[in-house]
């Protein structure tokens, strides 16, 4: 549990922070700010659920909660209908356009 | 205490169940609860053996033998039970033979990410037996020995006296072609107690002396034409831990059959000691804080083995998401 914030806590995953030098949620709001980022061409949206969940929300209005960064990618899917691909070109060249 | 799990495999008839006979002969793996698929492969029967559970035998050494009869969790588990109970010698850590066809990455990722397992073990080791003489064809007809191979930490090669020194040297360059970062060694040099086969690897108090072994900064000479490439990563200023980790982890999820094996080692913000990350397929370890940077360069290297990736637009990916996640987390 996270002293600060009273947080129980996610899994374990190899993502998760490597210090103890910021708060939890501080940690957890900087990498969904970063997801956002990236599934926003796809017309995403992840948002803090209680500061241990994710809820991943579609175009559709459809939303789904995830636990963990691996569902978390599996929801997004399957709200999508298909794969969220790093390697997508279209989304690397919204990447690299941004300032 | 988290007990340590070294892994032996290799495709079927390469010579594991032989090396495990020599060890066992040896009597020094007093300490080690030995998990194989069959009683009767090993031999022991000639042995002088006493039954101290079902499918569970103490040898003359002190060494526990069980077989995993179906799941491997539950054999863990139950070894570790038994062990609890003093009903078996408290063992220090657990040799675990695969079956031939086993691809190791369901293997680790058990070991990884089972919440029982987890906090019971650890994984060391993962040690691949090659057969110089049937290397050729396995890895044409087979695609499990491409995964063997590549998951490795080190290669043993066996049946070199069977062929010519030639055959083992082209052996030896394409094994290093296919995994670079893999310690190789002659099956008939390995002696019971050695480190090569028993070691805690990266997760262990050597850990930086294991860092230097992977070679991460060696050139790579990357073969297109090969069955698996090899692509490596760089990062010049120290990189944002949770760019890094949204990447990968959305690369694992959408790519992880085409990655076999991932090892670097990471300059992270805030981190004043370099992180090591290392893979097979879709299962990451978890990261270790290595107490100093072994020598030579200090920046940040991941190296890949791939397999009908694209390679360039690997690269492009990683300094995308890298360089504009880097400016928001």
């Amino acid at each position: 549990m996270c002293g600060l914030c009273g947080l129980l806590g996610e899994d374990a995953h190899w993502t998760d922070p490597l210090g103890n030098d910021l708060p939890r949620r501080r940690e957890r709001l900087r990498r969904i700010k970063a997801i956002n980022l990236v599934i926003a061409p796809f017309r995403l949206s992840v948002a803090d659920f209680q500061g241990a969940s994710y809820l991943v929300q579609g175009p559709t209005g459809r939303q789904e909660m995830a636990n963990g960064l691996e569902q978390l990618w599996h929801q997004a899917e399957s709200i999508l209908g298909r794969a969220l691909d790093p390697l997508d070109t279209q989304l690397l060249d919204h990447l690299e356009a941004q300032p | 205490m988290s007990l340590l799990v070294n892994v032996i495999t290799g495709f079927l008839g390469s010579g594991k169940t032989t090396l495990l006979k020599r060890l066992l002969a040896n009597e020094q793996l007093g300490d080690t609860a030995l998990l194989i698929n069959e009683f009767g492969e090993v031999g022991i029967d000639n042995l002088l053996v006493e039954e101290v559970a079902p499918g569970t035998v103490l040898l003359p050494g002190g060494c526990v033998c069980c077989t995993v009869r179906g799941d491997l969790k539950d054999a863990l588990l139950g070894l570790h039970d038994r062990r609890s109970r003093g009903e078996i010698p408290a063992f220090r850590r657990v040799l675990l033979e695969t079956t031939g066809l086993a691809d190791p990455a369901p293997i680790l990722a058990t070991l990884n990410q089972d919440l029982q397992l987890r906090r019971r073990f650890h994984l060391g080791l993962l040690v691949t037996v090659v057969d110089a003489q049937h290397a050729e064809s396995q890895a044409r007809l087979h695609p499990e020995w491409l995964g063997q191979v590549t998951a490795a930490d080190r290669l043993l090669i066996s049946k070199a006296d069977v062929v010519s020194m030639a055959v083992v040297n082209d052996l030896k360059e394409r094994l290093n072609l296919l995994n670079p970062s893999a310690s190789q060694a002659m099956v008939t040099d390995i002696t019971s107690g050695d480190d090569l086969l028993l070691g805690e690897g990266v997760q262990g108090a050597q850990a930086v002396e294991e860092v230097r072994r992977w070679k991460l900064f060696a050139p790579v000479r990357e073969s297109r034409h090969s069955i698996a490439q090899v692509c490596c990563l760089e990062f010049d200023k120290p990189l944002n831990w949770i760019a890094f980790g949204v990447w990968l982890s959305m690369l694992l999820r959408c790519h992880g059959e085409r990655i076999l094996r991932v090892k670097g080692i990471l300059d992270v913000i805030d981190s004043p000691q370099p992180i090591v990350i290392h893979g097979v397929q879709h299962c990451l370890h978890t990261p270790v804080h290595l107490s100093t940077w072994p020598e030579g360069p200090q920046y940040s290297r991941v190296v890949f083995i791939v397999r009908d990736l694209d390679i360039d637009l690997l690269r492009r990916s990683f300094n995308a998401f890298l360089r504009r996640l880097g400016q928001v987390a």
